[in-house]
């Protein structure tokens, strides 16, 4: 009878069954004999420096490869720093498997090491969550967390496992394994409303789509191209959904970027929103006129409602509901609209699509993504991490990729510090693909340190640093909100960030003028290491994220 | 003069709008900003310069300001701006009659404030 260790059925099941081949971690006592399964099932482990990485290195995993992201980490410590990741995945629905270790059962209650109840403070911010208390029903609870992760509107889970079951052997045939990978079922709207819907598109003069992450979550590309290119409805796709269709395409509004959204929105008389939120970045729906036409498709029923209630809502995934509208509705055409659309944004854009072509001294972080653009081009994943910063580099770069242009720190946690986690997933994801993160100076202090993990990792990315010497958007934001001589908490200074990288192994340059930008780019790429461009960047420039958000603060 | 008048009246609107109307009062808050509405020739426009609630202008298209509505004469700003409407606005916008010097969220922030005083 062969006897397999709890914690090998952990690596044998993610690899037989769901076909994991990475895992973002950090090493623990607790999970020791986890770690050991993925020695026995070759599944690879990415070491991180700080479980948050680890967690938020697994979402991104989930959005740059489409499957659920695992992160395993040790009990304690190793749990609490992981929870900014994982509240992170919550808010942006993301498919992640968190596997972590616990203080041994048998010693509960007697001050064991690293003792902590951390069901109770997980379960608010996951969509499901368990401790496995037999070792042959480890496979079995993790079917049901994987399950969990990807079904309905994804999110993370969380599996707890104790060295009572991970480190005791047992029969292998007796543990019941399932052997079929975790499916994604789908609901399907109502016919009848279905026709609604496409009488409303069919019936619309200003139409605009807009897609949110439910698209990017559902792999939805085949099915939005044939429905954008049937309706001919001017398009927008936000957060996950960036990139199912390329920013390049001819209905895609990114080319007048946020400026585009805003008047779109107003002027539209029909939107069709899917897979995306009405949160605060609308003003919770406000923003939409009360006589605009309001369709929202969501695989989350609750949804559908929130914060404006849907002319018509259609429960269902993306990929599913828009294939089934897509016979419903006529071939559209809307050039002129979308014409206009695009002339009236423009006016509004003039000083920014100026300064995208004219050098700066001291450099303008519109100049700077410019550059970068135009030297790295639309074949490359982009990632963006800051206040200011996410707003610059959000509107200026422009990908033909799927989740080619991320800026996760602009979801509803707001949370600093995800461009470096995201851009080495998305490396690790996509090797081939150049892969660049902007990242605002006070953001890069949050997971530098994974700069290292880059280095033993062999993961090249190139870091450019919008370094404004200060935390810009709370500074610009004080600015407005208790005034210039009264700023607390808000300066950084010049540091020099890209020692800080060679020091670890990396590359490193700085950069303070404009015609040093694309030369230290071409150093940084020949050097095949990861690298840091520390460029100084013009301290008094303001994004418009930063007024919006100093008044979604104020309060009457 | 039509367009010089409408600045003025807007002018006198906002800062009794900045003593009366609590949620204007509220709105602009502390904010220190200079918004500009001209003709692109200068010949015509008004700074509006809102300081840690204050509010006062200045006439005459010709001054520093941290965003500006450019108009391509002063009959089309008339005619668009009595409207009050984003709409018209935008199609102004869209036909190249508007445009907007600076960054356009204060320009938004400034209309957005208008309309509380309306």
């Amino acid at each position: 009878m062969t006897q397999i260790l709890g914690g090998h059925l952990v690596g044998k099941y993610m690899k037989e069954v769901e076909k994991v081949d990475t895992v973002f971690c950090i090493s623990g006592g607790h999970i020791e004999a986890i770690l050991d399964s993925f020695t026995e099932y070759r599944i690879r482990t990415i070491d991180v420096r700080h479980e948050q990485a680890a967690a938020m290195m697994a979402q991104a995993w989930s959005v740059y490869t489409g499957r659920p992201g695992v992160c395993l980490v040790t009990a304690g410590p190793g749990f609490t720093n992981a929870l900014t990741g994982i509240a992170n995945a919550y808010l942006d629905n993301a498919p992640l498997v968190v596997l972590c270790g616990r203080h041994p059962l048998r010693d509960d209650l007697k001050g064991a090491l690293q003792e902590m109840n951390q069901m109770d403070v997980v379960k608010p911010i996951t969509k499901w969550a368990a401790t496995c208390y037999e070792t042959k029903r480890i496979p079995e609870y993790l079917n049901m967390a994987f399950r969990h992760a990807v079904e309905g509107r994804p999110g993370p889970v969380f599996l707890e496992l104790p060295p009572d079951i991970l480190n005791v052997k047992v029969p292998l045939e007796r543990v019941p394994m399932i052997t079929r990978m975790t499916r994604k079922y789908t609901v399907h709207p109502d016919d009848w409303d279905l026709r609604q819907a496409a009488d409303i598109i069919n019936m619309a003069k200003r139409p605009l789509f807009i897609g949110g992450s439910g698209i990017g979550l559902s792999c939805c590309s085949a099915s939005l191209s044939q429905f954008i290119d049937k309706s001919g409805i001017p398009f927008i796709l936000l957060n996950y959904g960036r990139g199912e269709l390329p920013d390049n395409h001819p209905m895609s509004l990114w080319d007048i970027g946020n400026v585009g959204i805003q008047l779109g929105i107003t002027q539209a008389d029909v939107i069709v929103a899917v897979g995306f939120r009405f949160n605060w970045l609308l003003q919770s729906g406000a923003i939409i006129p009360p006589q605009t036409k309001v369709i929202r498709i969501d695989i989350d029923p609750h949804e559908v409602d929130r914060n404006r209630v849907a002319d018509v809502g259609l429960v269902g995934d993306a990929s599913s509901v828009l294939s089934q509208l897509i016979p419903l509705i006529k071939r559209g055409e809307h050039s002129e609209w979308i014409k206009t659309l695009r002339a009236a944004s423009n006016a509004f854009l003039d000083p920014e699509l100026k300064l995208r072509v004219a050098p700066s001294s001291p450099i303008h972080p519109i100049r700077l993504v410019a550059q970068i653009q135009k030297f790295v081009g639309d074949d490359a994943i982009y990632v963006v991490d800051g206040g200011d910063t996410q707003y610059f580099g959000l509107t200026g770069f422009f990908s033909k990729e799927k989740a080619g242009v991320m800026a996760t720190a602009a979801g509803l946690l707001g949370c600093l510090g995800t461009g470096i986690p995201f851009a080495m997933a998305a490396k690790l994801a996509r090797p081939d693909k150049k892969v660049v993160l902007l990242q605002g100076d006070g953001s890069f202090g949050f997971n530098s340190m994974e700069f290292d993990t880059m280095v033993r990792h062999n993961i090249p990315v190139v870091c450019v640093v919008n370094n404004d010497t200060a935390w810009g958007m709370i500074k610009h934001s004080q600015e407005l909100s208790i005034g210039c001589d009264r700023l607390q908490c808000a300066e950084l200074g010049e540091r020099h960030y890209e020692k800080m990288v060679e020091g670890l192994g990396g590359y490193g340059e700085f950069v303070t003028k404009d015609e040093e930008i694309i030369p230290a780019l071409e150093r940084a790429f020949q050097s095949g290491k990861p690298a840091c461009i520390n460029v100084m960047t013009d301290p008094t420039v303001t994004s418009p994220a930063t007024p919006l958000f100093y008044q979604s603060l104020k309060m009457d | 003069m039509q367009l010089s008048l409408l600045l003025y009246i807007l002018s006198l609107k906002l800062q009794i709008a900045a003593k009366m109307n609590k949620a204007f009062r509220n709105y602009i808050g502390t904010v220190q900003l200079k918004i500009l509405i001209k003709t692109a020739d200068g010949k015509w426009g008004r700074l509006f310069v809102f300081d840690k609630g204050k509010v006062t202008s200045i006439g005459g298209g010709n001054h520093n300001c941290d965003a500006a509505l450019v108009w391509s004469d002063p009959g089309t700003a008339f005619k668009t701006m009595v409207k009050a409407s984003d709409e018209a606005t935008f199609y102004a916008a869209a036909a190249g009659k508007v445009k907007v010097e600076g960054m356009a969220y204060y320009i938004q922030w400034f209309n957005d404030g208008v309309k509380l005083t309306m």
